[in-house]
């Protein structure tokens, strides 16, 4: 009975792990081009919970479609971002584009707040459950999951396979080598703070295809934290790490549960949350360079 | 081929170049001597474009590229062997070659300037699968001048090539140099620390300090004048 409760915690664990783990990459991808830390990052995934609700109340259009959608404007948003702002603090010190990511996440907030109000909204998408035997998986959370295995996907025959994605990688391996090689380096910084910022928010609606209720525009505090924990498990700089932290992230959230649960009187999803912080301290203690990282 | 006159830049407030001029002809090795600190990287740097230039003028093959930015150049045919190498450290020899065929003109020649990089460096071909960050200094600094030469170049500038290397090795990186503009036909446009090993490569010579063109020359000039071997050279 207890491991077959704790098997489809697993289960539930690396579905949602993989949708952690895509919402990651965005972070770290910012955090290994630019050297930023993007503090506005659970805003962002905001904005994506926003186009899927506002698409789907609206105009009756099916989140998996929201995906891309969500994906173009986040690419947008982030080259506006990045040619307002960030370009000019690249050079400056680290405190600088802390607090632009900072204002760039409040700004977000209160504009969604101005148009659509402060009230919590969720969205009713029916599309079935499935059971297999352990645990029952709901089909929006199963899509949620394998939209994120496939973007992530994506991202790496990206980075590897694409003339654009060699010059991103060379100019996170040493931008001064990039520029000799003719790479438009500020381009690449762009190029890369934009796609970061499009994964984030598309990450947004996969998010809301697990948890669809409970949008509202300060909702993005607690998934910039869990990124945090996310992007240092799987070593900061490296967007596949993000993914594959994400997977342990989810595993050990659900796992966890179960065992708490086991304690009489103790209410297992609070502790679920300490445990995370717990694990970022001790990574940080341990192995600040990340848990799965090579360096 | 590349004409500077009275360029002017630094960094942030601090002016490290006072206008100096010089120029290059096709097919000839020049260099660009001083102790250190006086501007030499700077000014290849502000040439190639990665530090903006406050004044003066660049003009290359007759074009005025003073404005340009780095990528544009490349295109161009301008290449930059940088100081501290720049390699990137988890690519291997292979790779770290093939990002020297990023722009397009480049990647079009892409097999033959490979040919042409492991006739010239033989020991690349044999390293090409090891991680660049692996190999040893003299080898990254062949690494370095192999993937500018990738980039199919007209001009290629060097910042002090000779730079931590030991003796029998400054000897053959110049000799590699010689054979660049012999063989491909490149024109050299040298910064070097080094004086003695860049006077007997370079065609013509330049001497900076604190920013400004103290005297130039032919090397044989400069070798004799022992005014200008003393104060600008310690030699």
């Amino acid at each position: 009975m207890f491991l077959e409760q704790l098997t489809g915690n697993l289960i539930q664990g690396i579905v949602l792990g993989a949708v952690y783990g895509m919402a990651t990459m965005g972070l770290s991808l910012i955090f290994g081009v630019l050297k930023v830390v993007n503090v506005g990052h659970g805003a962002f995934i905001m904005v994506g919970a926003f186009v899927t609700l506002w698409l789907f109340n609206a105009l009756g259009i099916n989140p998996i479609l929201a995906v891309p959608v969500a994906f173009a404007v986040g690419m947008g948003l982030g080259f506006i971002f990045y040619y307002t702002t960030m370009q000019r603090l690249i050079k400056a010190p680290e405190l600088a584009t802390l607090l632009a990511t900072f204002s760039i996440g409040i700004l977000l907030e209160e504009l969604v707040k101005l148009t659509f109000g402060s009230e919590f909204r969720g969205y009713n998408w029916v599309v079935g459950k499935i059971d297999i035997g352990v645990t029952v998986l709901p089909m929006s959370k199963l899509y949620a999951c394998i939209g994120s295995v496939i973007i992530a996907l994506l991202l790496y025959l990206w980075f590897n396979k694409t003339r654009a994605g060699s010059a991103v990688r060379s100019v996170v391996e040493d931008s001064e080598g990039a520029r000799v090689c003719g790479v438009n380096v500020g381009g690449a910084y762009a190029l890369s703070f934009a796609l970061g910022i499009g994964l984030t928010v598309a990450s947004g609606v996969l998010l809301t295809m697990f948890i669809p209720v409970g949008i509202n525009p300060y909702m993005g505090g607690g998934y910039t934290l869990k990124a945090f924990v996310i992007a240092v498990l799987g070593g900061l700089s490296s967007p596949y790490g993000a993914f594959f932290g994400g997977l342990a992230f989810g595993l050990i959230e659900n796992g966890s549960y179960t065992l708490f649960a086991l304690i009489p009187g103790v209410e297992p999803f609070a502790l679920t949350r300490f445990l995370s912080f717990v694990m970022l301290l001790a990574i940080l203690l341990i192995k600040p360079t990340g848990l799965l990282s090579t360096k | 081929m590349l004409t500077v006159k009275e360029l002017e830049s630094g960094y942030g407030p601090m002016q490290v170049l006072w206008k100096p001029s010089l120029q290059v002809k096709k097919g000839t090795i020049t260099a660009l001597l001083g102790p250190n600190g006086v501007g030499k990287s700077t000014f290849l740097s502000t040439v190639f474009g990665s530090v903006e230039p406050w004044g003066g003028t660049i003009h290359y093959v007759g074009e005025d590229v003073t404005n340009l930015p780095t990528h544009k150049k490349v295109e161009m045919g301008v290449a930059l062997v940088p100081e501290g190498k720049h390699l990137f450290p988890n690519m291997n020899v292979y790779e770290n070659l093939a990002m020297g065929a990023y722009v397009k003109k480049a990647l079009e020649h892409k097999d033959e300037s490979m040919e042409i990089v492991y006739s010239l460096f033989p020991r690349l071909k044999e390293r090409q699968k090891q991680l660049a960050g692996s190999l040893s200094g003299g080898e990254q600094q062949m690494v370095t001048i192999a993937r500018a030469l990738m980039t199919k170049p007209k001009l290629m500038m060097l910042d002090e090539p000779s730079q931590g290397l030991a003796p029998v090795l400054v000897q053959s990186v110049f000799e590699t140099i010689q054979k660049m503009r012999d063989e491909i036909g490149l024109t050299i446009l040298l910064v070097e620390q080094n004086a003695d090993a860049a006077l007997n490569a370079a065609g013509y010579v330049y001497i900076m300090h604190e920013g400004l063109i103290k005297a130039e020359g032919k090397p044989e000039k400069i070798k004799g004048s022992s005014e200008i071997r003393e104060a600008y050279l310690g030699i």
